[in-house]
């Protein structure tokens, strides 16, 4: 990283082909369309790029890089909902109903993470989908060390009781 | 079910392969824009920073407006006015520190634990100042909101030149801060000089700068963020 900010373009180009794919991996889970990710991805370079004087030689890299694609996550959210308020949802509810419809008793991973609430989402998937610890989620989301294992904790309470529920309901079936 | 099922669950899920050429297409546009930068100076610089301006502030505004305030409070309404300004003005300038680089920790806390000592100041304002009836409250009261404003308008300029080159991910919250604390250089300048202790006078026209700044540092500062992601 220090290599880079000081315009030494292997270093660019190596942190790009390394850490590309976790950050794919973080919008592509909350997301799950490849098109918005890979927008996202390349959106949130070119914010790292442009602030990258922000990132202080020796902290942890990690946490710097997921805070900036967390704030382009949510800032694309925002600007996706202006755009989605502005239009007619129509079509698209029967469609959503179809797929739920036809769904698996037991709910996949986009179902199940779907029903919790943003926060926990967020902190479930930079913990399972990227790997990242305790220390370095409560950084990246401003948030403390507790903060983060309560979230954790409420999510696997609620992601339990929804498998038990589907799980029950797919024994109850004849 | 278990944790470990659970586990399982979250790490096995398919996710969409990254789209070939993505990558080279991001690595192409960012080399094309590859000029050295300067890291942002040490967090002890940033601090030393603010406190000196901070300080300096008061310390011209209390030398230059005078200090008739000072001589008529009580031990009592000394302690309860300054020992929690100072509170909310350290914890503030920590706060400003943590935010300037992306992830760094307790960012979002230390500047609730500020709105928490604020709040203590305001009780503590409540308890030792009494209210009464004043003729000419406006008029004396625009005269003190004035005076601080005039003082927190250097203290934000100062505070934003030292700031924006960070707060690259919370723009809001940092203004709001920096904001707060060029308010509270204006209020501890009137609390110095200010020789009314009406509570009505105290709350209305002097707490009002620490209140208008921090609006005033929101605004800019989410208008100023607002323009610099249309540029990109």
């Amino acid at each position: 990283m220090s290599r880079y900010q000081q315009a030494d373009s292997a270093a660019a180009s190596e942190l790009i082909d390394r850490l590309s794919p976790q950050l794919y991996r973080f919008f592509a889970a909350e997301l799950g369309n490849a098109d918005d990710a890979s927008d996202m991805l390349q959106e949130a370079w070119l914010r790292i790029h442009r602030v990258r004087h922000t990132y202080r030689p020796g902290e942890p890299l990690l946490p710097w890089l997921y805070a900036i694609a967390r704030c382009v996550r949510v800032d694309s959210f925002r600007k996706r909902r202006r755009i989605a308020s502005r239009e007619i949802g129509v079509e698209s509810l029967p469609e959503r109903a179809a797929i739920l419809g036809g769904a698996p008793a037991v709910p996949g991973f986009d179902e199940l993470i779907a029903t919790l609430p943003q926060s926990q989402r967020e902190v479930l998937t930079l913990l399972k989908v990227n790997g990242l610890s305790l220390e370095e989620v409560a950084r990246a989301t401003s948030s403390s060390v507790g903060s983060v294992k309560q979230k954790a904790h409420r999510a696997y309470e609620r992601l339990r009781e929804l498998l038990q529920g589907a799980e029950a309901k797919k024994g109850a079936v004849p | 079910m278990n944790p470990r099922d659970l586990d399982e669950l979250l790490s096995a899920r398919d996710l969409p392969p990254l789209p070939p050429g993505r990558v080279g297409q991001i690595e192409r546009a960012v080399l094309a824009d590859l000029k050295p930068v300067r890291p942002l100076a040490p967090a002890g610089a940033y601090l030393a920073g603010l406190a000196g301006i901070f300080i300096a502030v008061c310390a011209a505004g209390a030398y230059i407006a005078g200090q008739y305030g000072w001589l008529v409070l009580s031990d009592l309404q000394r302690i309860a006015v300054f020992v929690p300004l100072a509170a909310v003005a350290a914890v503030l300038v920590f706060s400003l520190v943590r935010q300037m680089s992306p992830g760094a920790k307790h960012t979002r806390s230390s500047a609730l634990l500020a709105a928490v000592l604020f709040s203590l100041l305001l009780v503590g304002m409540i308890a030792v100042f009494q209210p009464a009836h004043e003729h000419a409250f406006v008029a004396m009261g625009l005269g003190c909101f004035r005076m601080g404003m005039i003082v927190a308008m250097p203290a934000a300029f100062l505070f934003v030149l030292l700031l924006h080159r960070g707060a690259a991910v919370s723009p809001a919250l940092t203004g709001a801060a920096a904001g707060g604390l060029a308010g509270l250089a204006g209020l501890a300048v009137l609390e110095v000089r200010c020789p009314n202790l009406n509570l009505y006078h105290i709350i209305v026209w002097h707490i009002s700068v620490v209140v208008v700044c921090m609006i005033a540092g929101l605004v800019f500062s989410s208008v100023t963020f607002r323009r610099w992601r249309s540029n990109q």
